[in-house]
């Protein structure tokens, strides 16, 4: 499911099926980093649609959590939570990021973390990226049936 | 010379009606065009869509083949990826199965589900249907698979629109 009005109206009549919800985090950077920050962007933002178009019926795809990349990490944790506690009634919550500093925290977040290094886009063909990009995809692909089936 | 001869009032109304007929038909001609237009339109949804699939290799073990068509979405104009699931059923006959789970949309996979071997299987809700697109009993989906319409243009699968499964 995305994030539109249509979508959440499928969500309210099949709550019970759609137990999995995704939220992407994006840094944003406007001084130096700034092409690295809108890669990046660009890449969580494909790569997340594909997993929407994969898992419709059983994932909700948040807008993305975008923070300043310069944000002292403490209050970026901060955010992370209190998204987690508003959407806490989802089984499984994935937070998918690029950002590496991420990766440090990893054991916060509790094992829902996927970090997966972004590719710049830009220089390949549409045809070429989107190939790229479904690669990438089926290994989160992994990720997620994994976790449904160990409930 | 004729013995009939134009006067001058013939000859005023004459050129009246003629002039004041381009007029209208000037006038009228567009707002008839635009009338008829959509008519005139070529049907941009119901094109086929070529695929790199080559007819001659489709067997019976269904394949899924991605195919992309543009779609302009408010303003963004994009190239959108789909697929469908192709096989030849036991008569040699061709069939294109949409991929999408007929219970909440997720894309259903051929045979990987291990214990229910040689099934449509949906990863997301375990909804499952047979070969021919039939939904298994039991399992979430209420409907079969949709089927695309297809031809072949030299050698290779078009795809058409998406309609109703025929078993349904």
């Amino acid at each position: 499911m995305k994030w539109t009005p249509g979508d959440l109206e499928t969500f309210e009549e099949a709550r019970e099926y759609i137990d999995t919800a995704v939220v992407p985090l994006i840094p944003v950077s406007f001084q130096k980093g700034r092409n690295q920050s809108a890669s990046m962007y660009v890449f969580i933002d494909m790569l997340t649609a594909s997993i929407e178009n994969q898992f419709k019926g059983r994932v909700m795809l948040m807008p993305p959590l975008s923070y300043l990349a310069g944000e002292e990490i403490g209050k970026k944790m901060e955010l992370v939570h209190a998204w987690r506690k508003e959407i806490e009634s989802f089984r499984n919550i994935f937070f998918i990021t690029s950002d590496s500093e991420w990766k440090a925290y990893e054991q916060e977040f509790g094992g829902t973390l996927i970090w997966i290094p972004s590719i710049p886009l830009e220089h390949l063909e549409e045809g070429q990226a989107r190939t790229m990009i479904v690669d990438q995809a089926r290994q989160v692909f992994d990720l997620f049936t994994r976790k449904w089936n160990e409930a | 010379m004729s013995k009939h001869n134009v006067s001058r009032r013939q000859f005023l109304s004459y050129t009246l009606t003629g002039v004041g007929g381009f007029m209208a038909a000037g006038m009228l001609m567009p707002m008839v065009r635009f009338a008829v237009d959509p008519v005139l339109k070529a049907g941009a949804g119901s094109d086929y869509i070529a695929t790199k699939q080559k007819v001659s290799e489709i067997t019976a073990e269904p394949k899924r083949v991605d195919f992309t068509f543009e779609q302009v979405d408010a303003w963004y104009k994009s190239e959108v990826t789909g697929s469908a699931w192709v096989y030849k059923d036991d008569n040699g006959k061709i069939v294109a199965l949409s991929p999408v789970c007929k219970h909440l949309g997720c894309t259903v996979d051929w045979n990987t589900d291990k214990s229910n071997p040689n099934q449509f299987f949906c990863p997301c809700h375990y909804g499952r249907y047979t070969k021919d697109g039939m939904n298994v009993e039991g399992t979430p989906p209420i409907a079969p698979l949709d089927m695309y319409d297809f031809k072949e243009k030299d050698g290779f699968l078009h795809l058409g629109p998406i309609k109703p499964h025929k078993g349904a």
